[in-house]
């Protein structure tokens, strides 16, 4: 973190999303950034382009709320509850761009990214109707053993916001749990955006330096958000709301209900959200 | 062994595919039905068996069914956390043997359909689309599929090709690695794929050849000696009732 530091949710946000942006969503499932996510829609971002492998409803709410233009993804849904609603309409009304890959290959193109190369080989996408729906997805003979791949492209967002157990003034990120594609994706972006349960003294992260997911020359700000995961969950802190997944397939499935849930959850300030989360029955620390 | 034929048909599924893992395998688990038959597998004749979940956990062993693959139950119960590239990065490299897999369709040759129902660019229904399926039908050993029995969902081409099963010549397609689909398990029956295309091959208690394929699209070719599947065993349907009843 070459000369920013500290910021507050609205700054982090402000400062290093722009319109038009290409934007990684963190969170496969464990720390999903609901709360830089949500300030997407509250500072009213547009034209952006969302991409992660598995998108959950995050993704499908900044659709509903019109910041988006196009989705990159692997999957987008509710987990384990059904379809992704705002996307299947935005998709049927043409307001919505798509580009739809595979997980694993999601992954590699934003592996190509965070090591500067311009496409990683791979032995996906070569069968199938998924590699016919992706416009110019090229293949390469390897020139050691004249195998067929598929040359998956680098996808570099310009900016990744994601969510950690903690990180300390200085920038460096500390998370554990399920990672899925959380870092490597912030690694692939030109800038990263990190909300934090804690922000910690130096002392603790130099204590523990293998927790350290992502270095501080690498993070662009840093904002501490208790429950910035909600309503998924963070390892150690607190477990997910899965009735708050099942409401928004309920809500989500017509454009009222999705405006509604908003409204509740979003178009809010922190101290009300806070105080509709059920803390005591969530949290697991 | 005792056997009891009041079970349902998540249990009837999931006992049937839980027998086809062998101990000491590393088996890649999907969401759901997937979840059960490999637990079972684990708890009753597979205590070796290595359950890897995308989201990079390896040997989950969780008390409540995950709701999904990154869910608080598939970590806690872990021995290994990784990331995705750990996990896809093995399957890349041959080294998981088997996977169980379900989707919204399947077809005659064993291809999977968690894209679209109707035209890609204007379906009727938009699913979810690939998520690590794609990646694990072209990269696994071998690949089990649970399916309740829906002809809607039983067709004779499925409308997108997710996840790559055989050709309709029957040949793997070209680029996918291991031996494809080899079982299709509902509650009424088991199906195999001999020469690439779907095949009855035994029965579920409570069946025949005409109601295990009762309401499919074509004419299911039936193989010349059709087992009878075991309903599950009372040691079974107790391990199973922790994550079905």
């Amino acid at each position: 973190m070459a000369s920013t530091s500290r910021r507050s949710l609205e700054h982090s946000v402000a400062e290093n999303v722009g319109d038009g942006d290409t934007v990684f969503l963190g969170g496969f499932g464990h720390a999903v950034p609901f709360a830089l996510g949500h300030e997407l829609i509250r500072a009213g971002k547009r034209e952006l382009s969302v991409c992660r492998s598995g998108a959950d409803i995050l993704a499908d709410q900044l659709i509903a709320a019109g910041c988006v233009s196009s989705v990159i993804f692997g999957w987008i849904g509710n987990p384990d509850v059904g379809i992704a609603h705002a996307f299947r309409r935005a998709i049927a009304d043409g307001t919505v761009a798509w580009e739809e890959w595979t997980n694993w290959s999601m992954v590699l193109r934003l592996q190509a990214a965070a090591w500067g190369v311009p496409y990683l080989p791979a032995k996906v996408l070569l069968a199938g109707d998924g590699p016919g729906v992706i416009d110019g997805l090229q293949r390469v003979t390897c020139p050691y053993t004249g195998e067929e791949l598929a040359a998956i492209p680098a996808l570099e967002p310009d900016v990744a916001l994601i969510h950690a157990q903690r990180a300390d003034e200085r920038g460096n990120v500390q998370m554990w749990g399920v990672i899925g594609d959380t870092v490597v994706g912030a690694l692939a972006s030109k800038r990263i955006v990190v909300s934090v349960e804690e922000i910690v003294a130096d002392s603790v992260v130099d204590s523990s330096p293998n927790l350290t997911v992502i270095p501080a020359h690498r993070v662009t700000a840093v904002c501490e958000v208790p429950w910035g995961a909600y309503p998924s969950y963070v390892e150690g802190a607190y477990t997910r709301d899965d009735d708050h997944y099942i409401e928004y397939d309920r809500r989500s499935r017509t454009d009222e209900g999705v405006q509604e849930h908003l409204d509740r959850w979003v178009n809010v300030d922190r101290d009300t959200y806070l105080s509709m989360i059920d803390q005591r029955q969530l949290a697991t620390a | 062994m005792t056997s009891v034929t009041h079970a349902n048909d998540v249990e009837f599924t999931s006992s049937a595919a839980a027998r086809m893992l062998r101990d000491g395998e590393a088996c890649f688990v999907g969401i759901g039905t997937p979840s059960i038959a490999a637990l079972t597998a684990k708890h009753v004749h597979a205590p070796e068996l290595t359950l890897i979940y995308e989201s990079g956990a390896y040997g989950t062993v969780p008390s409540r069914l995950p709701m999904s693959t990154g869910s608080p139950s598939v970590a806690s119960g872990a021995s290994c956390l990784g990331d995705c590239s750990l996990v896809f990065g093995d399957l890349q490299a041959g080294r998981i043997d088997v996977a169980i897999l379900s989707a919204a369709q399947v077809d005659r040759f064993g291809n999977l359909n968690s894209t679209v129902i109707g035209p890609y660019r204007s379906p009727k229904v938009r699913l979810v689309g690939s998520g690590g399926a794609h990646d694990i039908a072209s990269l696994v050993g071998r690949t089990l599929i649970v399916m309740p029995h829906d002809p809607r969902r039983f067709v004779e081409r499925v409308d997108f090709v997710t996840a790559p099963g055989f050709e309709q010549t029957g040949d793997r397609p070209i680029g996918t690695r291991g031996r494809g689909p080899v079982a299709i398990i509902t509650p009424r029956a088991v199906f195999g794929f001999p020469e690439g295309e779907l095949h009855l091959e035994a029965l579920q208690a409570g069946h025949d050849a005409v109601s295990a394929t009762e309401g499919f699209g074509w004419e299911v070719p039936v193989a010349n000696r059709v087992e009878r599947i075991e309903p599950p065993t009372a040691e079974e349907m107790e391990i199973m009732a922790r994550w079905t009843r």
